[in-house]
Protein backbone atom coordinates (compact mmCIF):
# COMPACT_ATOMS: atom_id res chain seq x y z
CA UNK A 1 0.00 0.00 0.00
CA UNK A 2 1.65 3.19 -1.14
CA UNK A 3 0.99 6.72 -0.05
CA UNK A 4 -0.65 7.43 -3.41
CA UNK A 5 -3.14 4.62 -2.84
CA UNK A 6 -4.72 6.46 -0.01
CA UNK A 7 -7.58 8.84 -0.74
CA UNK A 8 -6.66 12.06 0.96
CA UNK A 9 -9.54 13.66 2.73
CA UNK A 10 -9.82 16.30 5.37
CA UNK A 11 -9.94 14.77 8.79
CA UNK A 12 -9.04 17.71 11.04
CA UNK A 13 -11.01 17.77 14.27
CA UNK A 14 -14.26 16.69 12.64
CA UNK A 15 -14.66 13.85 15.16
CA UNK A 16 -15.02 16.45 17.89
CA UNK A 17 -17.44 18.73 16.08
CA UNK A 18 -20.68 17.02 17.17
CA UNK A 19 -19.64 16.64 20.85
CA UNK A 20 -18.48 20.28 20.92
CA UNK A 21 -21.79 21.46 19.41
CA UNK A 22 -23.64 19.32 21.99
CA UNK A 23 -21.61 20.96 24.75
CA UNK A 24 -22.36 24.45 23.37
CA UNK A 25 -26.10 23.65 23.26
CA UNK A 26 -25.79 22.44 26.85
CA UNK A 27 -24.19 25.75 27.82
CA UNK A 28 -27.04 27.61 26.09
CA UNK A 29 -29.52 25.55 28.16
CA UNK A 30 -27.56 26.42 31.30
CA UNK A 31 -27.61 30.15 30.52
CA UNK A 32 -31.32 30.05 29.61
CA UNK A 33 -32.12 28.16 32.80
CA UNK A 34 -30.13 30.57 34.97
CA UNK A 35 -31.68 33.63 33.29
CA UNK A 36 -35.18 32.17 33.83
CA UNK A 37 -34.37 31.22 37.41
CA UNK A 38 -34.80 27.52 36.60
CA UNK A 39 -31.47 26.06 37.71
CA UNK A 40 -32.75 22.49 37.48
CA UNK A 41 -33.50 22.93 33.76
CA UNK A 42 -30.19 24.70 33.12
CA UNK A 43 -27.95 22.23 34.93
CA UNK A 44 -30.00 19.24 33.80
CA UNK A 45 -29.81 20.39 30.19
CA UNK A 46 -26.05 20.92 30.40
CA UNK A 47 -25.46 17.49 31.96
CA UNK A 48 -27.74 15.84 29.39
CA UNK A 49 -25.96 17.41 26.43
CA UNK A 50 -22.47 16.75 27.84
CA UNK A 51 -23.55 13.15 28.43
CA UNK A 52 -24.86 12.85 24.88
CA UNK A 53 -21.59 14.17 23.44
CA UNK A 54 -19.59 11.83 25.66
CA UNK A 55 -21.69 8.81 24.72
CA UNK A 56 -21.25 9.58 21.01
CA UNK A 57 -17.47 9.82 21.44
CA UNK A 58 -17.43 6.61 23.46
CA UNK A 59 -19.56 4.68 20.97
CA UNK A 60 -17.50 5.94 18.02
CA UNK A 61 -14.77 3.52 19.10
CA UNK A 62 -17.22 0.61 18.90
CA UNK A 63 -19.50 1.52 16.01
CA UNK A 64 -18.22 2.27 12.50
CA UNK A 65 -21.51 4.01 11.71
CA UNK A 66 -21.23 6.44 14.62
CA UNK A 67 -17.52 6.99 13.92
CA UNK A 68 -18.44 7.71 10.27
CA UNK A 69 -21.17 10.14 11.32
CA UNK A 70 -18.65 11.99 13.48
CA UNK A 71 -15.75 12.26 11.02
CA UNK A 72 -17.89 12.47 7.80
CA UNK A 73 -15.36 10.77 5.52
CA UNK A 74 -17.39 7.72 4.58
CA UNK A 75 -19.62 8.51 1.58
CA UNK A 76 -22.02 5.63 2.29
CA UNK A 77 -22.61 6.75 5.87
CA UNK A 78 -22.97 10.35 4.65
CA UNK A 79 -25.65 9.13 2.23
CA UNK A 80 -27.39 7.24 5.03
CA UNK A 81 -27.29 10.44 7.07
CA UNK A 82 -28.71 12.48 4.16
CA UNK A 83 -31.53 9.96 3.63
CA UNK A 84 -32.32 9.89 7.35
CA UNK A 85 -32.30 13.71 7.45
CA UNK A 86 -34.68 13.82 4.47
CA UNK A 87 -37.04 11.38 6.16
CA UNK A 88 -36.86 13.32 9.42
CA UNK A 89 -37.50 16.64 7.62
CA UNK A 90 -40.46 15.28 5.65
CA UNK A 91 -41.94 13.81 8.84
CA UNK A 92 -41.60 17.19 10.54
CA UNK A 93 -43.19 19.04 7.60
CA UNK A 94 -46.09 16.56 7.55
CA UNK A 95 -46.60 17.03 11.30
CA UNK A 96 -46.55 20.83 10.92
CA UNK A 97 -49.14 20.69 8.13
CA UNK A 98 -51.40 18.36 10.12
CA UNK A 99 -51.15 20.57 13.21
CA UNK A 100 -51.86 23.67 11.08
CA UNK A 101 -55.06 22.10 9.76
CA UNK A 102 -56.05 20.98 13.27
CA UNK A 103 -55.50 24.50 14.64
CA UNK A 104 -57.61 26.02 11.83
CA UNK A 105 -60.37 23.47 12.50
CA UNK A 106 -60.31 24.48 16.16
CA UNK A 107 -60.97 28.08 15.18
CA UNK A 108 -57.41 29.28 15.78
CA UNK A 109 -55.25 31.24 13.33
CA UNK A 110 -52.87 28.33 12.74
CA UNK A 111 -49.91 29.85 14.63
CA UNK A 112 -47.17 28.85 15.12
CA UNK A 113 -47.61 26.10 12.53
CA UNK A 114 -48.10 28.37 9.51
CA UNK A 115 -44.85 30.18 10.35
CA UNK A 116 -43.03 26.86 10.66
CA UNK A 117 -44.57 25.65 7.39
CA UNK A 118 -43.53 28.87 5.66
CA UNK A 119 -40.01 28.50 7.05
CA UNK A 120 -39.84 24.94 5.71
CA UNK A 121 -41.10 26.06 2.28
CA UNK A 122 -38.69 29.01 2.02
CA UNK A 123 -35.71 26.95 3.21
CA UNK A 124 -36.60 24.27 0.61
CA UNK A 125 -36.65 26.83 -2.20
CA UNK A 126 -33.40 28.44 -1.00
CA UNK A 127 -31.71 25.03 -0.82
CA UNK A 128 -33.04 24.10 -4.25
CA UNK A 129 -31.76 27.34 -5.83
CA UNK A 130 -28.41 26.96 -4.04
CA UNK A 131 -28.00 23.38 -5.27
CA UNK A 132 -29.05 24.43 -8.79
CA UNK A 133 -26.49 27.25 -8.90
CA UNK A 134 -23.79 24.84 -7.72
CA UNK A 135 -24.56 22.78 -10.80
CA UNK B 1 -24.44 -4.92 -9.36
CA UNK B 2 -21.73 -7.55 -9.84
CA UNK B 3 -18.17 -6.44 -9.21
CA UNK B 4 -14.70 -7.86 -8.72
CA UNK B 5 -13.77 -5.90 -5.60
CA UNK B 6 -13.89 -8.92 -3.31
CA UNK B 7 -11.72 -11.14 -5.51
CA UNK B 8 -9.17 -8.36 -6.07
CA UNK B 9 -9.01 -7.66 -2.34
CA UNK B 10 -8.61 -11.34 -1.47
CA UNK B 11 -5.90 -11.75 -4.14
CA UNK B 12 -3.92 -9.03 -2.38
CA UNK B 13 -4.45 -10.57 1.02
CA UNK B 14 -6.24 -7.53 2.36
CA UNK B 15 -9.03 -7.44 4.91
CA UNK B 16 -12.08 -5.25 4.31
CA UNK B 17 -10.77 -3.02 7.09
CA UNK B 18 -7.37 -2.65 5.37
CA UNK B 19 -9.01 -1.64 2.10
CA UNK B 20 -11.42 0.69 3.87
CA UNK B 21 -8.53 2.38 5.68
CA UNK B 22 -6.65 2.83 2.39
CA UNK B 23 -9.66 4.48 0.78
CA UNK B 24 -10.88 6.40 3.84
CA UNK B 25 -14.17 4.53 4.09
CA UNK B 26 -15.49 2.10 6.66
CA UNK B 27 -15.23 -1.68 6.60
CA UNK B 28 -19.03 -1.76 6.35
CA UNK B 29 -18.90 0.29 3.16
CA UNK B 30 -16.39 -2.08 1.56
CA UNK B 31 -18.60 -5.01 2.56
CA UNK B 32 -21.68 -3.32 1.08
CA UNK B 33 -19.85 -2.61 -2.19
CA UNK B 34 -18.60 -6.19 -2.44
CA UNK B 35 -22.05 -7.64 -1.90
CA UNK B 36 -23.60 -5.22 -4.38
CA UNK B 37 -25.82 -3.55 -1.80
CA UNK B 38 -24.09 -0.19 -2.25
CA UNK B 39 -23.04 1.33 -5.55
CA UNK B 40 -20.09 3.66 -4.86
CA UNK B 41 -19.85 7.18 -6.24
CA UNK B 42 -17.70 7.67 -9.33
CA UNK B 43 -14.77 9.15 -7.31
CA UNK B 44 -14.77 6.16 -4.95
CA UNK B 45 -15.14 3.69 -7.84
CA UNK B 46 -12.17 5.39 -9.53
CA UNK B 47 -10.15 5.29 -6.31
CA UNK B 48 -10.87 1.56 -6.05
CA UNK B 49 -9.84 1.02 -9.67
CA UNK B 50 -6.63 3.02 -9.17
CA UNK B 51 -5.87 1.09 -6.01
CA UNK B 52 -6.22 -2.27 -7.77
CA UNK B 53 -4.58 -0.94 -10.95
CA UNK B 54 -7.58 -1.79 -13.08
CA UNK B 55 -10.48 0.16 -14.61
CA UNK B 56 -13.94 1.01 -13.31
CA UNK B 57 -15.45 -0.82 -16.28
CA UNK B 58 -13.58 -4.00 -15.46
CA UNK B 59 -14.45 -3.81 -11.77
CA UNK B 60 -18.13 -3.02 -12.22
CA UNK B 61 -19.01 -4.86 -15.39
CA UNK B 62 -22.68 -5.84 -15.18
CA UNK B 63 -22.67 -7.88 -18.40
CA UNK B 64 -21.44 -11.22 -17.03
Amino acid sequence: MTRNDTVRTRRSGARWLVPVVAALIGLAYLVAGLVAGDEVFGIGGLVLMLGLGGVLLLLSGRSETIAGLLDRRDERINKLDADASLFSGMTLVAAVLVMFVVEIARGQDGAPYYQLGALAGVSYVVALVHQRLRG
Amino acid sequence: MQNTVRSLRVQRGLSQGDLGAALAVSRQTINSIETGRYLPSLPLAMALARYFETTVEEMFDDEE
